[in-house]
Formats: C-alpha cells, structure tokens, sequence
C-alpha cells in the first residue's frame, strides 16, 4: 500500500535482494552489450518468464503501458526526423518517410529503455524495501543512507497526502487549478512551498525521534529482517553468468554474419508499438464516455 | 549511591535558545522518585517542552543553546553521556504521532530502536510482542503504521520506546493531536504503565486527566515553576491558576464557583465523589 511492492510468494520475491541487484546491472549492462533491434527484443521476450515466474504478469503490463508511450513517441518521430537515416522502408501520408537507419536508431533505444523498465519492475515490485535496506548494509553500505533509502518509501505516501491537503487548502483560498496551462504552471508554487515546508518539518522532527531511538549509537545494530544468499542465489547468478557470456560471444563473433534486423522487423514493431497504444487511447475514451454517460444517467 | 538519588533530579537549570533574548527555563529545580508519575502544565510557549528535552539530553545536545545547571537520571549527569545513550533509560513520545514512524511495518517500528541497540534477532521477537501486548496492538504486526489511527500510531510509538526497557518514559502532548477515542487509548495505556510502577512525565493540556492520572503537577510559565506539588495541592490554587490563563479540572472550578456565588468557603478537590460530597453538605447549609 505504501510502496510499490507486492508481496507474492515466487522464486523471484525469495531470491536475496543483493542477487537482483546484481540482475539489474546485469540487464542494464546487456542492453547495451546487444546493440541490435532484435536481439534486445529477443532479450526483452526472454525476461518475459521471469515477470511470469513472479506473477507479476498484470502490475507489469500495467506500468509499462507508461513505458510504451516513450517508445512509441521514440520510434516515430526519430524514425522520420533523425536525419542519420537515407534507406526509405516505407511511406506514410503526407511524403513522410521511415528510414532503415534511424528506425534501427530508434528501436535500439526504446527497447533498451523497456527491457531495463522490466528489470527495474521486477525489481522493486518483488524486493520489501526492508529487505533492501538491511542487504545494502551487508554490502557495507553505510546504515544512515539505507535509512535514507527506506524512509524515502515511507514518506512518498505522506507528501502526496499532505499535497492534498494543501491543494485542497488553496483552492479553499480561491487558488484555480484547473485555469489554464499557464495558470496552472504558476500555481505550483502557492503548493509547492508549503508543501516542502512541511516536509522539512516532518524530517526535522523525525530526526529528533531517530536519536531518541537510538540511532546514532556506535556499535553493531541488528535488524528484524534476515537476508541470506543460498543456492537459488547461486544458481541464479550462475545462469546470468552464462547468459552475459553467450551474449558477449554473439556480439564478438557473430555480429556481421547474420543479421535479423530485417525491414519487416522494424516496420511490425513500429505497427506493433502503434497498435498498443492505440489500444490504450481507446481505452482511455471508452473509460471517459463511459464516465460521462454514467454522470448523465445519475443527473 | 543509586539508592538515595532519586529517578529524575534537576537542579538550577537554565536554559536560553540561541538568537533569543529570554530564557526559556529559569532555575528550574525539582525531583522524580521511582515510580512517579509527574505532570507538567502550562501555557504554549512556557517551556514544558525544552524541560521535558533536557531530561533525555536532546537540549541542549541536537537542539543547542545555553544551558546552566544539571540534570541527572537514575543518578547519572545526562550531559556526560549522549542522547543515544541515555535513550536506554529515557524513553520519549513527541506529539505528532505520524512523524515519529519511519519503519514499513508495526513490528519492524518497534524492532528499530533495539535493533540500534544491538539486541540480538532472537530476543527481539519477544520484546516486540511484550511491547506491542503492553499498548495493546497485538495481532497489528504486519499492518503499515501509516494504516493504523492516529491513537494506534501513537500507542505504536510508545510500545517502540518501551521495547527499549526505559525505566522512565516522557510524553510530550501524545493526545493533543488525538480524537476522544484516542486520548482514551493512551491514557489506558499510562494507567497500565502506572501500575506497573514506571516512572514517567507527562505533558499535557487536560487537567482532568493529570489530576486523575499524576502524583505531583508541575506548574510551568514563562520558563519558571509556579506550582509543584501533589494534584490536590496544586489545582486548589485555583486563582493563581487563572491569573496564569489555565484552569483547574472542571469538577474543582464548579466548587470554586460555587464559593464564588454563595461566599462559601467549601474545600476545593479534583476527585468527583469527594466534590460532590463536600458540595452536597455546603448546599443544604445555604
Ligand atoms: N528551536 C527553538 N529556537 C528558538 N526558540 C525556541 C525554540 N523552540 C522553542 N523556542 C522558544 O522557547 C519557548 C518555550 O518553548 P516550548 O518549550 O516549546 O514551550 P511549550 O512546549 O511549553 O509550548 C518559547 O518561547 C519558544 O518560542
Ligand atoms: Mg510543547
């Protein structure tokens, strides 16, 4: 409720949040050892099971509907405009024209951003972040700046109540928030400032609580929630391993000598990416009309 | 040595913010025995709250300022050791119950404080349940304290100080920012602390509770003590009460305006059963 992780019982919640952390880098850093559009939708396809092995299925496909706006803004405008582009694939209304080179451009590049969205998905809707915390400090990283990490979970929450609040607040005083962009633009102040006076309070405050508790105590300290690595840590390690290893193969030796990257390829996940969103846009306006007809029917 | 001295001993204490013109405590000398509970009341502003911080050392050693005079717990000079040290023996509740919870679940909340302790894992479950029994929020342990009441957040920081074994516990306003329900909740609480005999200083604003609840009142204004002495005593001073913008609990203003009405002098008491008796005789006397 108050963070972004969802406890489920799978392979992948019990894994030790240090092995995921290696995951991620593992995933960030493969996404740039494959610089091919079809090899990081293959890499994409294949961290699919792992999102399914977590069932996580529908928050992921949730938050990266998010994730897809990006690529598909990404894919359009720099497939058309980026100008390292002088192969045509195919022309839409207007004379514009897709061009091989900055569509493979742009595929790379929001592939690349949805592949490491995935991990960081997994990642934090699969780690309790007390668990993160207490794995970071086994990693000697410093206890206050865990601290910092968790409490920063804690207090998302409450700074979007107190925004409320405040909004509200504001509004009572006459402030429009709903004028026009411009207006709304400068009424993020008459928010924003109360809003960061009262959470510099709350930490203030909180920091006066921490040294009741202790917190500042030299010493070794001890945590209510045990990390361990065990073997399915190992194994887990082991496959991304063996899987960096095979990549770093492919892009070495095989790069050149064959290329799956075809037109077609691009065009379909153009299309694809297309036809997702249009899927949400008409979502979207259902939920709406649905909305305004349901205000009619209660009017 | 630690058999004379007294839980709570303060002597001379003055205390002035920095950038301020006036103290906010002028000599300030008082004492708590083991097993006492005192209240402190006084108007906003009169100090009660940098009082109750010289006691666990958060003034002037977090807060800075200048400060003159001792202050010793369970006989040891507070200002000799740090505030993370002496939170072993001084536990302390703030106001604001949402500020003082940083943890993802209730029994991780308590399990912070004796975890900075050191306290090894195996004992911890034990103490968290203790604590969380003492405030009554067993079966809460997976909850986020952000989910719970404002009287369960408030209970939930106590029970996180009290799994730290203080052996005396400071409340600054913990109901001010509670609904009746949740004052109830505390003061349940305090009560069951009482009877197991832990010594405690409690600020607050309703009179009536501090005279049902507290051995002595403190009387606080303008940084210096007015009054000290058990409730009885105090609130019957009724007049110098009032001269200080405070009142006495409601069943000791209604003698004090009967006496007023009818020029009686009936004796002014806070407990209810005795009020009414000493009003019945004085009312069938007019
Ligand atoms: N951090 C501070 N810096 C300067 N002055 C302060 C600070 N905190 C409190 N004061 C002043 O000290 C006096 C006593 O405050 P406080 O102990 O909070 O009173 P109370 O708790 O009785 O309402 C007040 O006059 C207040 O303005
Ligand atoms: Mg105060």
């Amino acid at each position: 409720m108050n963070s972004l992780y969802m406890p489920k019982d799978s392979f992948i919640h019990n894994l030790d949040p240090r092995t995921k952390m290696i995951f991620v880098a593992f995933v960030v850093l493969s996404s740039f050892i494959l610089n091919d559009p079809a090899l990081q939708l293959l890499f994409l396809a294949s961290l699919f099971p792992l999102v399914v092995a977590a069932k996580l299925v529908k928050p992921y496909l949730i938050s990266m509907q998010f994730l897809l706006l990006f690529a598909v803004l990404i894919m359009t405008v720099h497939g058309i405009y980026n100008p390292i582009g002088v192969t045509p694939v195919f022309e839409i209304f207007g004379g514009l024209t897709f061009k091989y080179e900055s569509m493979v451009y742009a595929s790379v590049m929001s592939f690349r951003i949805l592949v490491i969205g995935t991990a960081a998905v997994l990642f934090v809707m699969s780690t309790h972040p007390s668990d993160m915390a207490s794995a970071l400090v086994k990693w000697k990283v410093p206890h206050s700046f865990a601290f910092i990490l968790l409490s920063t979970f804690q207090i998302i929450p409450i700074i979007a109540r107190e925004a409320k609040i405040v909004m509200e607040a504001q509004q009572a005083r006459c402030l429009d928030v709903k004028g026009s962009l411009i207006q709304r633009v400068k009424n993020l102040i008459p928010i924003f400032a109360p809003l960061f006076i009262i959470t510099f309070m709350k930490v203030h405050q909180l920091s006066y609580v921490l040294e009741c508790r202790a917190f500042s105590r030299e010493g070794t300290k001890t945590s209510l929630r045990d990390t361990k690595i065990g073997s399915k840590d190992y194994a887990f390690l082991l496959g991304i391993v063996v899987f960096l290893t095979f990549e770093i193969y492919l892009q070495i030796f095989l790069s050149g000598s064959f290329n799956l990257t075809t037109n077609g390829l691009l065009t379909y996940s153009l299309i694809g990416t297309w036809a997702v969103f249009a899927l949400m846009i008409a979502k979207f306006v259902i939920k709406r009309v649905q909305g305004f007809v349901g205000g009619m029917a209660d009017a | 040595m630690l058999n004379n001295r007294k839980a709570i001993e303060v002597y001379g204490l003055n205390f002035q913010y920095p950038d301020t013109k006036e103290s906010a405590l002028k000599d300030i000398n008082f004492s708590v025995d083991y097993g006492e509970i005192l209240g402190i009341i006084g108007p906003t502003g009169a100090g009660k709250s940098t009082l109750a911080m010289c006691i666990n050392g958060l003034v002037p050693q977090v807060i800075q300022g200048d400060l003159v005079g001792e202050v010793f717990v369970k006989g040891m000079d507070v200002n000799e050791g740090n505030v993370a040290k002496m939170s072993e023996h001084v536990g302390f509740v703030f106001q604001e119950p949402e500020n003082q919870l940083s943890q993802m679940t209730v029994e991780e909340e308590v399990a912070f404080g004796i975890g900075n302790l050191g306290v090894p894992r195996e004992q911890m479950e034990g103490r968290i349940k203790d604590a969380l029994k003492q405030v009554g929020l067993t079966g809460f342990e997976k909850r986020s304290p952000l989910a719970l009441s404002g009287g369960q957040q408030q209970r939930l920081a106590i029970a996180s100080v009290l799994a730290m074994n203080p052996t005396i516990l400071i409340m600054d306003e913990p109901t001010s920012m509670l609904d009746p329900k949740g004052k109830n909740e505390v003061y349940d609480v305090l009560k069951s602390l009482k009877e197991r005999g832990m010594t405690g200083i409690i600020i607050d604003h309703e009179v009536e509770r501090i005279a049902e609840y507290c051995d002595k009142v403190l009387v606080l204004s303008e940084g210096q003590i007015q009054m000290f002495g058990p409730p009885n005593e105090v609130f019957s001073k009724i007049e110098h009460l009032h001269q200080l913008t405070m009142h006495a609990p409601q069943v000791t203003e209604c003698l004090h305006q009967f006496n007023e009405q009818f020029n009686k002098d009936v004796k002014l008491s806070t407990n209810v059963e005795e009020s009414a008796r000493f009003l019945e005789n004085a009312y069938k006397s007019i």
